[in-house]
């Protein structure tokens, strides 16, 4: 394995705030057939499942290129597209610093 | 280099030989066999290298634990056991959790894992079992019921409650505190060391705790399950696959009227309804391993899906393969009759039919196309 396949940071990152939250918002709407504003609890008032934040959590790790783990899976996390987007740019800059 | 599944495999096939059907009759494993299969890897074969396993691929795991149980439920549920308990270490384990406790599962040291509880079952949200902190330690408290592989377990990877959510953690099996109690005559899987478990102000240290903060319990165990689920599905695989042999070798040399019975159209059916069945198991197992391999958020359903039908596809055919086989299939420890029990637990097992029916039909409301028809 190379460096670079090391420190790969998945299909769309490195990235911005921006592209975070347009890819989200895409997912959640192919995947439940409405949309979703960037604020809206999906949990609470979208009315979501225990699979479905499984689902998330496979969808983040993959798309972005980061690893979801301890405290970072609490549901605080995952409740809205706004507070996924810093989580994911959060896990992106700490994995970055730490492969230079 | 030789094919990491194709050695693996032989090494299932080798040591569990044609010895599963006493194995039943006796209710208990060899406990040499289990840490030599433990230290060959092939109990968590999915776990990456970097921690000590094997590697292999969803799709590769799925091969290896079809061959399994093909040959013995009760081993393949051993299996299941240790690779959910190694996937639930890597899954929600710190670094340093996973370079502890990793490796030695991939290397003889055996695991077993606990939801279930009296009154816990498909309604996991109702689980009593308790972790709490007091100073620099870790209590728990609770009665788990059913773990399989418990009986045989160094390590218990048990869910309770803790703080404001949920929490696992990792328990001796021969710390003050834990009894293990072996479930007396179970119906199916018999030699897979199903135990009770009292936990009994058990005092860990604080760093068992996985991941180290509460979660919420349903993302926890959803994901946890969900090895648990592929595996099982995997399994059911491997009781058609030795249901569909054992009927058709049958069918191919048993003559009457005249001629071997596969020829009568009624048997035939069967026969037919048999590669069916181990077919349809196959494909929904391949797909949702695919799905894994793959990293797709689609591993979630699809595993759900597979559990689902290759457990119903398999107590049906198991069923079937009595009615082939008919006096020869019917003494206890035989291949049809093995399969008979073991698939029906398989029904029950990580998430009820009807509970993951209940999770197929959510999905199904949740991607419905919303607005007016056409």
């Amino acid at each position: 394995m190379t460096a670079a396949a090391n420190t790969n940071p998945g299909p769309l990152g490195p990235t911005d705030d921006e592209t975070v939250q347009k890819e989200l918002l895409r997912f959640l709407e192919s995947r439940t057939r409405t949309s979703w504003l960037p604020d809206t609890d999906l949990f609470g008032d979208g009315g979501q499942s225990s699979l479905f934040a499984m689902e998330l959590v496979v969808h983040l790790e993959k798309s972005f290129g980061i690893s979801i783990r301890g405290a970072n899976l609490r549901l605080e996390n995952f409740r809205t597209v706004t507070v996924m987007t810093a989580m994911v740019r959060r896990l992106q800059q700490a994995a970055g610093a730490q492969h230079g | 280099m030789a094919d990491p599944l194709a050695i693996a495999a032989a090494t299932v096939r080798d040591r569990i030989g044609d010895r599963a059907g006493g194995w039943d009759l006796a209710g208990v494993l060899p406990l040499p066999l289990l840490r030599e299969l433990g230290a060959a890897g092939v109990l968590c074969a999915q776990l990456p290298e970097a921690f000590g396993g094997l590697g292999l691929s969803s799709l590769q795991n799925g091969e290896l634990t079809a061959a399994t149980g093909r040959l013995c439920s009760s081993v393949r549920s051993v299996q299941t056991s240790q690779g959910m308990a190694a996937w639930t270490v890597q899954r929600f384990g710190l670094p340093e959790q996973q370079r502890a406790w990793l490796p030695d599962l991939a290397s003889g040291r055996l695991a077993a894992v606990g939801f279930s509880e009296t009154g816990a079952g498909s309604d996991l949200a109702a689980m009593a079992t308790t972790v709490r902190r007091s100073g620099d330690e870790l209590v728990v408290d609770g009665h788990k019921r059913w773990m399989t592989a418990a009986r045989y377990a160094d390590l218990l990877v048990v869910f309770g409650r803790y703080e404001d959510g949920a929490a696992a953690v990792l328990v001796p099996a021969d710390a003050p505190g834990v009894h293990v109690e072996p479930v007396a005559d179970p119906m199916g899987c018999r030699a897979a060391g199903h135990a009770d478990v009292r936990l009994d102000g058990v005092r860990l240290p604080a760093g068992r705790l996985l991941g180290g903060s509460a979660l919420p319990l349903p993302l926890l165990v959803t994901t946890a399950l969900a090895y648990g689920r592929m595996s099982v599905a995997w399994g059911c695989v491997g009781i058609l696959r030795a249901c569909l042999e054992a009927a058709s070798r049958h069918a191919a040399t048993r003559e009457q009227f005249g001629q071997p019975i596969g020829r009568h159209q009624l048997v035939a059916g069967h026969l037919a309804d048999l590669l069916v069945a181990e077919q349809v198991a196959t494909r929904v197992c391949e797909h949702a391993s695919r799905c894994w391999d793959a990293g797709s958020a689609e591993q979630v359903i699809a595993t759900v899906l597979a559990k689902q039908v290759a457990s119903e596809q398999a107590a049906r055919a198991a069923a079937t393969a009595v009615q082939v086989l008919a006096s020869a299939g019917a003494r206890d420890g035989g291949v049809a009759a093995r399969a008979y029990r073991d698939a029906k637990l398989m029904e029950i097992i990580e998430g009820s039919s009807e509970l993951c029916r209940l999770l197929l039909a959510d999905h199904a409301l949740a991607v419905a196309p919303r607005g007016e028809e056409g």
